[in-house]
């Protein structure tokens, strides 16, 4: 049988096969096409809302994933019917130019079935979306952490006893237990900021003069990016996150260490730059145990606020998380966090002389100096419990 | 400006003495050369220079856009410091909203609106002008600040405090919110001149349901502006008040809430969306059914749901807050509301496609770019609906996704339409069609170029991407698509080196006589500015026509015959009116642009010095001086006439209609 349509159709398959090689040249560039536009456009980096991880952002993905499928079903619907507008209704040549088309007015019913339609599908969204918005609001059992913003980098302070005071405060990292829906009161020092891990939940703004509540949770550990996401000024672009997300035994001992005070170093060179940072630093920073003397709200600063760095090392990063402060060996950053000190506003867009962001010392410090400062700041804890990989 | 001796007589006037003499000051009488342009209260011209003064502004504001471009083609990108592109994103926002698009509107406004309705000119002719004038200072006194230290820092937007002297210490806020101010009062004064005139000035016979949908939105357009401009004055008369004299509105300190600015600024903001869209939205609903040859499926849907997105246009504004912290309630209210607006818009969609449907279309440039509206503008719509699922746009919001929205909405819909408009109606505004194959070159490379800039903004944008950044990182894995982003905005440098050669080139063929003069009627349009000649005779209509249906001038070529079939009865170009009156028509004036002139002067004072102030004062009490004493009209006009006949009552030959229609005239 197969034998006989082969017979049959040889005439015909000929000409079938010139043109299904013209087809099939063409269709070979489709996948093509696809793969180049899909390995691209799948080579997401470390911020990546598309591959949500948290129990919120999944909820938010999937009511998202949802109103696209539907948004680009009505988008074919259009595109098709302005695609058979195009070729079907195109004038030809030889069409009579006094032969004028039907002329309609319009036409109630369709009309009517194309406004009612809509209004269905949109219904249905809202009925879908408006559970959502209430469901992601509400806060949870979990601890809350308090989240605030200034230009250009994050602070996050953590009441361990629950007596209304901060027992740690840190910077750029938020550090959290795996599983825990923790509840965020985010706050601004200054302008609007935006708090985003995208892989954990959706944004949240933080306003001057408002507290505003959001949460995070992860059911796996591992360190998240995020960033700031409303314009906050020169520096905007330079104000990550990073959410790490640790075992309940990493967390509980992260908690130990973090409120142990730092004490003074006893080596030379430590000691050393332990003196400098006295001089130098302390105006805005803060190291517990050792040097408290910077208020918060201090006047060299429009926030008030500058990185509390009594365990800078347990971190992964410094100044609003766009360095590493860990080489990919597990060596200690030195040359960054070395030219950070030296001329901070040389690597990150900053005003010092409008009281917005660090000054450089450049000017300051000598070579020897700066080295010390370095070997002082590398014994304040660490190393982190969790590298980025 | 002397004063003459014969200032008292102007009492006289009134008294029914016509002497054209009277008045304070003379009145200007050229008309040629630079000073017909300056100081002409002619729609038409006033009209064109909104354009022009808006193409040279989108010309600067695409700049700005390619120096965006170009720093993030790749990451870490070194074209721009921080500083330069924080002020480069927030002029080009600013320049391509007030000083492009709008302006291009109220070119189109101008121009074809009293054309569309039968009359003379708008009601306000110098008032007009001061419109105009007030724009173009707005303009300029906006891109001083690149002088005078640096371009406004604080985003389009202005989000409070970040725009307050703490944040911002340098003047370019300041520029940013006094030369909006000045922009603002030139929209309100044309969007009273239009809207008096529409209701007032329609051809007799023209009830509002008779009125063609380009003027319908205009109408609309002007409403909406008479309403959110005090929204956004208020707005920044506190901004302005916070920055130069230490007031307290945004100061969180003394307990100001920053969300205030944000929901004045929106409740401006998202009217403005409309403000920016619905002409285009009224061009497309003219050349769709022109080269269809058919007529708008559903006129009167389509004109309730122009004038229902503008009344919607209203309740949505805390969409652009679904972040701020509005609370759930607020958050679910604004969700639904944002969604049901795509209901209407949505409506207009169908009803275009339907108004093709069956057809026999033409496929001209401005064709092309009307259909491009349809299928463009639906992409953002869409998008726009995935936003309003506010859960989704707390991821999407501040990312390129949005960025890719509002682009598809403004790009793809407002300026495509309003490249339609230009390619339809230049004809009548010249005498000339710009040149076909050329501007299909334009059109081509444009909407590749388009789609290629802000096409893969959509995927980058849900990859994460933020907006407003100066920079990424090469481990953010954006730099495929952002190269691509960078190449299409280049592409569509190129489509508009195109449209700009088109124009060159067929004004110089016209002048050689290569480019062919265009009769009354090159379309086989459907209104009736096709019934007077290209390009518009200074007067305009010679007669006014009386108005007995939707696409008047069509009804005047096609008609049934005894089998109820339709068949071409007379030729438009011949019914056409000769366009040989010589009516009175309202003489140039000097003040407008004086009057204008003093505005910026008045900001510059608010910001280094109130004794500039003071003389910009000064200078602005007398040119109304001037302005209110002004002399009807000038003395060597020689229209004497008054009597026989007031400006806008030429009769048509032998014809009554004029006395008789205009019972009917003013009502719907």
């Amino acid at each position: 049988m197969s034998a006989r349509i082969h017979t049959s159709t040889e005439g015909e398959s000929r000409e079938m096969h010139k043109h299904q090689s013209v087809m099939r040249r063409l269709l070979r560039l489709v996948p093509l096409l696809f793969g180049t536009t899909l390995i691209a456009s799948c080579a997401t980096g470390r911020i990546d809302p598309t591959d949500p991880v948290g129990e919120n952002a999944k909820q938010i993905d999937g009511i998202m994933r949802l109103s696209g499928y539907m948004a680009t079903a009505v988008g074919i619907f259009v595109a098709v019917a302005v695609v058979i507008v195009i070729v079907k209704f195109r004038e030809r040549p030889g069409d009579d130019p006094n032969e004028l088309p039907k002329q309609i007015h319009g036409n109630r019913k369709a009309e009517l079935t194309w406004t009612l339609i809509p209004v269905f599908m949109l219904v249905f969204l809202a009925i879908v979306t408006i559970p959502t918005v209430f469901d992601l609001s509400g806060k949870s059992d979990g601890r809350t952490i308090k989240v605030e913003g200034q230009q250009w980098w994050w602070q996050f302070s953590y009441d361990v006893d629950q007596d209304g005071t901060d027992d740690i405060v840190t910077a750029n990292e938020i550090v959290i237990p795996v599983g825990e829906e923790v509840n965020l009161d985010i706050r601004s020092n200054d302008v609007i900021h935006s708090f985003w891990i995208p892989q954990l939940n959706g944004k949240k703004d933080a306003v001057p003069g408002r507290v505003h509540h959001w949460r995070i949770s992860s059911p796996v550990p591992g360190i998240f990016y995020g960033e700031c996401t409303e314009f906050c000024g020169l520096s905007h672009a330079n104000m990550q996150m990073r959410a790490v997300v640790l075992t309940d035994e990493d967390y509980d001992e992260w908690v130990r260490e973090q409120l142990t005070p730092a004490t003074i170093p006893e080596a030379a060179a430590a000691k050393s730059g332990y003196d400098l940072f006295g001089r130098h630093c302390i105006s805005c920073h803060v190291i517990n145990g050792v040097y408290e003397s910077a208020a918060d709200g201090n006047a060299n600063l429009t926030s008030g606020y500058a990185p509390n760095l009594t365990h800078l090392m347990t971190r992964t990063s410094f100044a609003g998380a766009i360095f590493e402060l860990y080489e990919e060996d597990g060596s200690v950053n030195i040359a960054d966090l070395k030219e950070w000190i030296r001329n901070a506003p040389g690597q990150k867009p900053a005003r010092p002389e409008n009281r917005q962001g660090m000054i450089s010392f450049a000017e300051t410090l000598s070579d020897n100096e700066l080295d010390d400062l370095v070997t002082y700041l590398m014994t304040l804890g660490g190393p982190p419990p969790l590298m980025p990989s | 400006m002397a004063i003459t001796e014969e200032r008292p007589e102007i009492l006289e006037l009134e008294s029914g003495d016509t002497s054209p003499s009277t008045g304070a000051f003379a009145r200007p009488t050229n008309a040629s050369g630079w000073r017909a342009w300056v100081f002409t209260v002619d729609h038409k011209k006033i009209g064109i220079m909104y354009g022009v003064v808006a193409m040279f502004w989108f010309l600067w504001g695409g700049v700005e856009a390619l120096l965006i471009r170009a720093q993030l083609f790749t990451p870490d990108g070194t074209v721009l410091t921080a500083e330069q592109y924080n002020q480069i994103f927030t002029m080009h926002g600013t320049t391509m909203v007030f000083l492009v698009i709008m302006p291009l509107a109220a070119a189109f406004a101008n121009y074809i609106v009293p054309l569309q309705i039968g009359a003379r000119d708008v009601a306000f002719p110098r008032m007009n002008a001061l419109g105009l004038w007030i724009f173009v200072f707005a303009g300029i006194f906006l891109n001083l600040s690149w002088f005078l230290g640096g371009g406004p820092d604080g985003g389009w937007f202005a989000y409070a405090p970040n725009t307050g002297v703490t944040y911002s210490p340098g003047a370019g806020m300041d520029f940013y919110a006094l030369g909006l101010q000045i922009a603002g009062i030139a929209s309100l004064v044309g969007a009273i001149n239009l809207i008096v005139t529409v209701l007032n000035m329609r051809a007799p016979g023209m009830t509002l349901l008779r009125m063609p949908v380009f003027t319908w939105m205009i109408f609309v357009v002007q409403l909406l502006l008479l309403f959110a401009l005090p929204v956004i004055t208020v707005a920044l008369i506190l901004l302005s008040f916070d920055r130069t004299f230490d007031a307290n509105f945004f100061n969180v300190a003394m307990g100001a809430d920053p969300l205030l600015w944000q929901h004045l600024f929106w409740i401006f903001g998202h009217p403005e969306v409309y403000i920016l869209i619905l002409p285009s939205f009224g061009i497309v609903s003219e050349t769709l059914p022109v080269f269809s040859r058919k007529p708008l499926f559903g006129y009167s849907v389509i004109v309730i749901s122009g004038a229902a997105i503008g009344f919607m246009g209203w309740g949505v504004w805390a969409h652009h807050m679904f972040v701020s912290g509005l609370g759930p309630v607020g958050v679910a209210a604004f969700s639904a509301t944002t969604m049901f607006i795509a209901v209407p818009t949505g409506v207009k969609i169908l009803n275009w496609i339907a108004t093709m449907w069956g057809g026999n279309l033409k496929f001209t440039v401005p064709m092309m770019f009307s259909i491009s509206l349809v299928s463009m503008f639906t992409i953002g719509g869409l998008s726009g609906v995935m936003h309003s699922v506010a859960p989704a746009d707390t991821q999407q919001t501040d990312t390129y996704f949005i960025v890719a929205h509002f682009h598809y909405v403004l790009f793809g819909g407002a300026l495509m339409g309003l490249f339609a408009g230009m390619y339809y109606w230049w004809p009548k505004a010249f005498g000339y069609k710009l040149n076909e194959s050329l501007g299909k070159w334009h059109f081509w490379i444009l909407l590749v170029g388009f789609n290629m800039t802000f096409g893969p903004m959509h995927i980058v944008g849900l990859q994460g991407m933020a907006r407003r950044h100066s920079r990424y990182g090469p481990e953010d894995g954006f730099d495929f698509w952002n190269a691509v982003v960078t190449i299409g905005a280049f592409v569509i440098l190129i489509g508009m080196i195109v449209f700009a050669v088109n124009i060159v080139r067929t004004w110089l063929g016209y002048k050689a006589g290569t480019v062919p003069q265009e009769p009354a009627d090159p379309w086989d349009g459907r209104t009736i500015e096709w019934a007077i000649p290209c390009p518009t005779p200074e007067h305009n209509f010679d007669y006014v026509p009386v108005i007995t249906d939707v696409d008047d001038f069509w009804h005047k070529k096609y008609q049934p015959d005894e089998n109820g079939k339709l068949r071409k009865v007379a030729d438009g170009n011949e019914i056409a009116q000769k366009g040989d009156q010589n009516p009175h028509l309202p003489s140039p004036s000097y003040w407008p642009i004086v009057l204008a002139s003093a505005l910026p002067l008045i900001a510059l004072g608010l910001i280094y010095n109130l004794w500039i102030s003071g003389i910009g004062l000064l200078l602005l009490l007398g040119a109304m001086y001037g302005w209110s004493l002004e002399p009807a009209t000038d003395p060597d006009a020689g229209h004497g006439d008054h009597e026989e006949h007031g400006p806008d009552d030429v009769d048509p030959p032998g014809d009554e209609g004029s006395e008789l229609a205009e019972e009917e005239a003013p009502v719907v």
